[in-house]
């Protein structure tokens, strides 16, 4: 992973290709995760650009001491999508005084962005899910474990051992990835 | 949250819904204290949050171009607005807050100061106003009390019945004479003192009544004026002037008599 730093201090500057180097580099992981919580193609773009958007206006209150900057950048995102998603169903009076819900755009969404990739695909399958609810759907682990009808206690350490097993296979594949660098010429 | 040792913040998944973003801030302020305490919980959070990062780009899907080119623009577009003061950190805001705050301060300070010497200086004027109003006020009286002395002299001067006398002065005063006028309608005697010798300090020149052989006191001459009114005495036969001792006497000194005439 590249040292971000110089490119944010001078995002923290308002430089705009500095704006553009970090949405190059974080706006595909940050627009799978809001694909995912949406299943609304549309609704991602918009929401997508307005998280950078934030990113632009409120860089000045990233404090690196306090974690990655892709964390600060996802949790922005998951706080568009959260409110977007918990905004009441518009509705429409007509004249004889029935209520239908508003037309809206078809949504498109195309069912390959809900699917796992990576390291994730190799874990059980329960392990799968819960990290998918969390990371993925947005729940909070009350509301996820709830969902999946298993205590929090047995919520919480499944979401525990993905994440050990996810660092296993990181693990490796840095590993992987130093011997090719090392013997690979 | 309460006080949480370390074990049981990894068993319970702290870090984990810290970085989702699950905490309530006071929880999240917690986190960030212990996090800067403790280099081996920072070393295991650390290690989740590459994971969780790992994790994003493992599954990233690559938004359409159009995105970027709108947000590129838009952010182009806030910059120039100068809506926001980005690199401000807070030390810095507060800096700047403090600064506009000391300046209307001081700014205050100075008006107040200036304010507080205007009103002395307004006391003071008016003060000055005052006695200037006094002293006109005086002037008036005086003026107003020398106008009434010579509309009195007037009056009698220039009354049809009123007669001159011509006093001469004998051998104590060969020099010297009064002319004095005399009404007895408007009873009112005035006296010209132009041509009276100067007397030294300690003398005045009086003037008295002779009415049936005794002499009534009219006055002790103030010879700084040149027209006196003097006092008017019925049935006067003649009138005096005597050099008394200075403030005058209540009987004439009948030696030093310099002049007299019969009416």
């Amino acid at each position: 992973m590249q040292d971000d730093s110089t490119l944010i201090s001078r995002l923290q500057q308002r430089d705009e290709q500095a704006l553009s180097a970090l949405y190059d580099k974080y706006s595909g992981a940050i627009y799978g995760v809001i694909l995912k919580m949406t299943k609304d193609e549309t609704r991602a773009k918009d929401l997508l650009q307005e998280t950078f958007i934030t990113v632009w206006e409120k860089s000045y209150q990233y404090d690196p001491k306090k974690g990655r900057f892709y964390t600060w950048v996802y949790r922005i995102a998951k706080n568009k999508v959260l409110n977007f998603l918990r905004k009441p169903v518009k509705l429409i009076q007509t004249d004889d005084f029935s209520v239908y819900k508003q037309k809206e755009a078809p949504i498109s969404f195309e069912a390959e962005h809900l699917e796992l990739k990576g390291a994730l695909t190799t874990l059980k399958e329960h392990h799968k899910t819960a990290i998918e609810m969390v990371y993925f759907k947005g729940l909070t682990h009350r509301e996820a474990h709830e969902e999946m009808g298993v205590p929090l206690g047995t919520f919480k350490s499944y979401v525990r051992q993905a994440l050990k097993e996810l660092r296993a296979s990181y693990g490796k594949m840095m590993l992987l990835i130093m011997f090719l660098i090392i013997y690979g010429i | 949250m309460k006080m949480m040792d370390k074990k049981k913040i990894i068993e319970d998944g702290i870090l984990e819904q810290y970085i989702l973003g699950e905490l309530h801030p006071s929880d999240e302020r917690y986190i960030e204290q212990l996090l800067a305490s403790d280099p081996e919980l920072k070393q295991h959070f650390d290690t989740l949050e590459a994971d969780f990062e790992t994790l994003g780009l493992e599954n990233a899907v690559v938004p359409p171009p159009m995105v970027k080119n709108e947000l590129l623009s838009r952010a182009t577009a806030l910059k120039s607005e100068g809506v926001k003061q980005p690199t401000a950190s807070k030390a810095s805001r507060f800096k700047f807050y403090f600064a506009v705050a000391a300046s209307f301060s001081a700014l205050f300070l100075a008006t107040s100061i200036w304010l507080y010497s205007q009103l002395n200086k307004l006391e003071s004027d008016v003060k000055m106003v005052e006695t200037e109003k006094q002293d006109l006020k005086k002037e008036l009286n005086q003026l107003s009390e020398s106008y009434d002395t010579t509309a009195k002299l007037y009056a009698t001067l220039s009354h049809p019945d009123t007669k001159q006398y011509v006093l001469e002065g004998n051998t104590l005063m060969p020099q010297g004479k009064v002319i004095s006028f005399v009404n007895h309608d408007l009873k009112s005697v005035v006296i010209n003192t132009e041509r009276l010798p100067e007397l030294d300090e300690a003398h005045n020149y009086q003037m008295w009544a002779d009415v049936e052989g005794e002499m009534i006191d009219m006055g002790v001459i103030d010879t700084s004026q040149s027209l006196v009114a003097m006092n008017y005495i019925d049935a006067s036969e003649s009138l005096n002037i005597t050099i008394e001792p200075r403030g005058g006497s209540e009987h004439p000194t009948v030696e030093r008599l310099v002049t007299n005439v019969y009416l």
